[in-house]
């Protein structure tokens, strides 16, 4: 059983199709990247699985369910059992993501109180400990400050105690490394990879930064424009991109060691304001063809992957899909 | 640190307060006339036993450093208008009253601003948002004493309507006396805190912190009072200071209009009337209540917000 199953997931805002046809799913203890530009509904797909989308959210999904059982929708009372319990997310910035007038150990123990019962006493004792298991020196002390008296990484370190509190079946990490300094991003990735293998947890992994991503993830799908144009493993994505904007993006990657320069991709992404004819990404595809600019493009599976793009399509040339191979 | 910053805020506290009695001593003398002045004629001899008795006859300078001598003893004086009654006697008796009247005020605008200001963020745009933000409006734009005067007429028609007294119109004693004139003061401060707390609560409810807080489950009682309260009150506590100032000095005049025998009615008098110690006594003793309300709205803030660490170079 998946522990996440979304098929077809639409999200308009106020009229605007946002997410357009969302579709991936997440196996037990597997670590999925979601990778794309900004703007391009990750993030949004990760608030739908929390059910926190903006109220003017009209949902729909033909599948849209977290380890078997459909999620309640958005807003509703139903989600009292799912949040923080068994789905949990850590975000981006965790400078701004505690409340800067309650201490640490406040926020903490009140996971434990409130999704373990434990009474004061023990859930202090538990913070405290998962403190120390995440490499928080004095731990015990540390309880009793203020987010503003704690560094960056530490508070991210935090960020993933609050998290990780109650073994969440799904762990979503929205961009965790993003606002943190270079050399302490590798510590706290290293650090959520030996939790996600400890706690057999699932891991919604949500990076621009296809670098973080080939360090993390076991499976990728690549977004673009409110849409999971491709799906595969990480190393298949890396090494043999199948999607126009997935070859775009691992092009535009910097190498070190290399004297390639990397390639902008030209153009900007679409006004999600209008509706979309055709391939979102035709505009800016150096493979466009006419029947992009018509048709959407069918979810295509060459090895077990899955790719919307017409150029995989049965009936397009032979030539160009062994040049793949 | 705590004492430390507490002793420097008082220390510069008892210097304003010399610099109103100062300047408040001086002004008060400019004025054309004295207290002596009254209806009727006085003979030369009487006017000059007076003063000699009040000292009104020495230089002054000397009168000044005479006041500031006693003040420094806590030692106002006797009243010129109400004979033989000291000022230390004013103070004491009708100070409570005032007191009262001014906390209920404030307990009124703090916990109905922040409730209302609370409830017009959460329905941003809506209705129950729109009629507050109306009342705000109104509340602010009509002054205090049309306000207490409407308030009057409303008692009066209820206890018509009633044919008994619900609520006192004017006067002073029980509970039911503190209410009205109490919302009347606390009125204004209500509307400016509301339109405070709303500002400050929709920074909060669109702040990460909310947003990571809701994702760990938390929601309900639990997520207003332990997250956007809290956040929500700073900018409010920085503002209960110049309020305690304005419910103080509006407390003059719903006094007058609710015939509620505070400290606030024997000041205005002693203006109109000249009469010296009282205005002095009052005065200083307004500045210096003043000053201690805004050290202990300042050791607040510390409570509430942890960033901020009280220290004696701040002021």
């Amino acid at each position: 059983m998946s522990v996440v199953a979304i098929e077809h997931l639409q999200l308009a805002l106020s009229g605007n199709q946002v997410l357009r046809e969302v579709s991936f799913s997440l196996e037990e203890g597997e670590c999925r990247a979601l990778v794309g530009e900004s703007g391009s509904g990750k993030s949004l797909t990760a608030m739908c699985l929390l059910g926190l989308a903006p109220p003017n959210a009209v949902l729909n999904a033909e599948q849209f369910s977290v380890m078997g059982q459909p999620l309640p929708a958005q807003g509703h009372r139903d989600w009292r059992g799912w949040r923080g319990r068994r789905i949990a997310m850590i975000f981006q910035n965790p400078m701004t993501a505690l409340s800067p007038t309650r201490t640490i150990g406040a926020q903490l123990s009140e996971c434990f109180r409130l999704h373990r019962n434990m009474d004061r006493r023990q859930a202090r004792a538990e913070s405290a400990a998962l403190l120390e298991r995440l490499a928080i020196p004095r731990a015990e002390q540390r309880l009793s400050q203020y987010p503003f008296e704690f560094s960056g990484g530490m508070l991210q370190r935090v960020m993933i105690a609050l998290a990780v509190a109650c073994r969440p079946k799904l762990l979503i990490a929205d961009e965790p490394t993003t606002a943190l300094d270079v050399t302490v991003q590798a510590e706290v990735l290293a650090l959520l990879r030996e939790l996600q293998h400890e706690q057999g947890t699932s891991l919604l992994f949500i990076s621009h930064d296809l670098g973080v991503v080939a360090n993390i993830a076991d499976t990728v799908s690549v977004m673009y424009a409110g849409e999971t144009v491709e799906s595969a493993s990480v190393a298949s994505l890396l090494r043999h991109p199948a999607h126009p904007y997935s070859e775009a993006l691992q092009a535009a990657m910097p190498r070190l060691h290399s004297r390639e320069i990397t390639v902008a991709i030209p153009g900007s992404p679409p006004d999600m304001r209008g509706t979309i004819q055709g391939c979102a990404f035709a505009p800016r595809c150096k493979h466009r063809m006419a029947i992009c600019e018509d048709s959407p493009p069918l979810l295509i599976s060459p090895r077990g992957a899955g790719v919307r793009c017409w150029r995989w399509h049965p009936d397009y040339p032979e030539r160009w899909r062994l040049q793949h191979d | 640190m705590m004492i430390k910053f507490v002793l420097h805020r008082l220390l510069w506290g008892a210097i304003t307060v010399w610099f109103i009695a100062t300047a408040t001593f001086f002004a008060m003398h400019a004025v054309p006339g004295d207290p002596l002045i009254q209806d009727k004629a006085m003979s030369p001899v009487v006017r000059a036993q007076l003063e000699a008795r009040y000292g009104l006859d020495k230089p002054l300078s000397q009168q000044y450093f005479t006041f500031i001598g006693n003040m420094i003893n806590g030692d106002f004086g006797i009243s010129f208008t109400q004979e033989n009654r000291r000022v230390n006697d004013i103070i004491r008796e009708h100070f409570p009253v005032s007191a009262t009247l001014g906390i209920a005020a404030i307990a009124i605008a703090l916990v109905g601003g922040v409730l209302a200001g609370s409830i017009a963020a959460h329905y941003r745009g809506q209705w129950p948002d729109k009629l507050v933000m109306f009342m705000v409006v109104a509340a602010i734009s009509v002054p205090g004493f049309v306000i207490a005067g409407l308030a009057q007429l409303i008692i009066v028609k209820l206890n018509s309507a009633a044919e008994s007294t619900v609520l006192p119109v004017a006067g002073w004693g029980g509970v039911n006396h503190v209410w009205v004139p109490a919302l009347v003061l606390g009125l204004g401060t209500l509307a400016y805190l509301s339109r405070l707390s709303r500002a400050a609560m929709l920074e909060v409810l669109s702040s990460d912190y909310i947003l990571a807080a809701r994702a760990r489950g938390i929601s309900g009682v639990s997520l207003f009072f332990r997250y956007q309260l809290r956040n929500a009150l700073l900018p409010v506590v920085t503002e209960l200071g110049p309020a305690v100032a304005a419910i103080t000095t509006g407390g003059f005049v719903v006094e007058l209009i609710f015939a509620i025998p505070g400290l606030g009615r024997y000041f205005v008098q002693a203006v109109q009337q000249l009469d010296y110690t009282v205005i002095m006594g009052t005065t200083v003793f307004y500045g210096a209540f003043l000053v201690v309300i805004v050290v202990l709205v300042d050791i607040s803030y510390g409570l509430i917000d942890p960033r901020i660490r009280l220290s004696a170079g701040r002021s």
